[in-house]
């Protein structure tokens, strides 16, 4: 794996609080989320030279399906700068962020912007399924009855079998993160919720409950990206380095596969390994999808996976913190946002500013080494877009 | 209301009762990477003068299915949805008919067999039909 050219870091975030905003479109959205940035990184706005803008659905669940981040990104102030709309599902947001990594590595910017934006909620969910269909191959699967639920449920099946997981520890870790949840002000769910509860609400898809499960949601987030050497001219800012984000397609050979590749080379890449990991963001549209994700991440092995849930090794005082934020089901999943608010969350709590939710690294000062997946759509039976950043302070 | 084909590139649909459903698919002549649906490009050789058009199935095994209690719009629940793995090694994406929709009611490695059936309807309340797999020993279609 080559290494970028130049050394990035991110120097500010922001969010638009995730949830249900029926009376506020996505030029809302994405305003709020870019200037929190801004002010966050406390520099002048003028110093942006280019933008990445995240978004999925606009074109479905508004009729805005051509230049998005022209049309939103001119409400938030800005124009006369290149523009770039990506898109690739749920994994959106990281993509916009590693382009914007990419182009500032290339010499051609130093300052660019990355933020992620969707609205969910229409008065419509039929709608707003039908949309989310669209994720897949239409052809092959979305039009077919497939649902992600489903496919959360039948990776779960293969561990319960094989490794000894049980219902009751994917509801562990979904009133985990909903307790992370209810400390994040950014969370759509901020109500802690127990084990019980979450075993008791409707079945979506055995083992998956209601309340293990993302929902609809509103929201955005964004990243003020920066060539290292630049940062601490322009910004008083700790600047958090992106020491690995890693890109790949899905795999044809093995549903597994992609998902240890992308994994490997973000480790090699950053020169770093599992070990060193000591907070992550993992892509759970439904929560106990935590836990084979941390799997193929090296974080555990899954005969322990188990075990260590029921130690609470992944809460907030725990070994390895995860999914602080809440992860996406109760932080929210609003798709093109979700890749830019874990990197938020990383970077909030690598500098100390996570408030009631902050975690403690090895030596007991904050984490110097965070962790972020995310992934997004399906193919052929794996993920289409399967992302692992690395960030290091 | 009439029957109409999903994907009629995808799915031969029989004609006569001594015709048999199969999927169009494609294997690679130097390869043998075999996938569903057809395809023109070998994805592992990348090439594109190596692929042949071939007829998969009916039959195959379960890899993996979930059951689902709630469905999108023409969906409704309970339903199952999983993954066949044919005999030819392509994977497929389908619904699971001729069993009951509840848990534990198939193991995985099972035989499947093709079938074809109503996935949906359209507007006009025409049949949309498509592939599905049902059991092959397990009794009647639903």
């Amino acid at each position: 794996m080559k290494r970028l050219a130049r050394e990035i870091c991110i120097i500010g975030v922001g969010m638009h609080k995730f949830g249900k905003f029926l009376d506020r479109s996505l030029k809302d959205l994405t305003r709020v989320a870019v200037w929190n940035a801004i002010h966050d990184a406390g520099i002048d706005a003028k110093l942006i030279e280019a933008a990445y803008f995240a978004n999925v659905l606009a074109g479905l669940t508004t009729g805005q399906e051509g230049i998005r981040g022209q049309v939103f990104l001119r409400d938030a102030g800005f124009e006369g700068i290149p523009i770039v709309n990506v898109e690739s599902a749920c994994a959106s947001g990281t993509i916009a962020l590693r382009e914007a990594a990419i182009a500032i590595a290339s010499g051609l910017y130093d300052v660019v912007l990355a933020v992620g934006a969707e609205k969910l909620y229409l008065d419509d969910t039929a709608r707003s399924i039908q949309a989310m269909s669209t994720n897949t191959d239409v052809e092959l699967m979305g039009g077919l009855g497939f649902q992600f639920t489903g496919s959360y449920a039948m990776s779960l099946h293969t561990y319960m079998k094989t490794c000894g997981w049980t219902q009751e520890h994917f509801a562990k870790v979904a009133s985990k993160n909903k307790y992370n949840g209810s400390l994040n002000p950014f969370a759509q769910y901020q109500r802690p919720m127990s084990v019980e509860e979450i075993l008791n609400s409707r079945l979506i898809s055995w083992p998956l409950t209601l309340y293990m499960c993302s929902t609809m949601a509103d929201g955005a987030a964004s990243a003020i990206v920066c060539a290292k050497e630049v940062a601490h001219k322009i910004c008083a800012k700790l600047p958090i380095s992106i020491s690995s984000c890693c890109l790949q397609s899905g795999e044809v050979t093995g549903i597994d596969d992609g998902q240890r590749h992308v994994a490997d080379n973000a480790y090699e890449t950053a020169g770093l390994g599992p070990k060193d990991i000591e907070v992550a963001e993992v892509h759970d549209a439904m929560a106990p999808g935590e836990m084979y994700r941390l799997e193929k991440l090296g974080l555990c092995k899954a005969e322990e996976a188990g075990k260590l849930v029921d130690e609470g090794c992944f809460t907030l005082n725990g070994r390895l913190p995860v999914n602080t934020s809440g992860g996406l089901a109760a932080r929210g999943h609003p798709i093109g946002a979700t890749g830019l608010a874990q990197i938020a969350e990383l970077v909030w709590q690598m500098r100390g500013e996570a408030g009631l939710r902050q975690v403690r690294g090895r030596n007991s000062s904050y984490p110097k080494v965070g962790l972020a997946q995310n992934s997004g759509g399906y193919v052929e039976g794996s993920p289409a877009a399967l992302t692992v950043t690395i960030l290091k302070r | 209301m009439v029957d109409l084909a999903l994907n009629e590139d995808l799915l031969h649909i029989p004609d006569s009762p001594d015709d048999k459903p199969y999927l169009i698919g494609s294997r690679c002549s130097i390869c043998g990477y075999t996938c569903f649906p057809k395809k023109l490009v070998c994805v592992r050789c990348r090439r594109d003068d190596t692929m042949n058009e071939t007829k998969l199935g009916p039959y195959g095994t379960l890899e993996n299915y979930a059951v689902m209690q709630v469905g999108p719009p023409d969906f409704p629940p309970p339903y199952i949805m999983g993954y066949v793995r044919l005999k030819e090694g392509a994977l497929v994406f389908t619904l699971i008919t001729g069993c009951e929709a509840r848990d534990a009611v198939l193991d995985i490695g099972e035989e499947m067999e093709l079938v074809v059936k109503k996935i949906r309807e359209d507007r006009d309340g025409n049949n949309l039909l498509g592939w599905k797999f049902r059991p092959t020993e397990k009794g009647t279609a639903l």
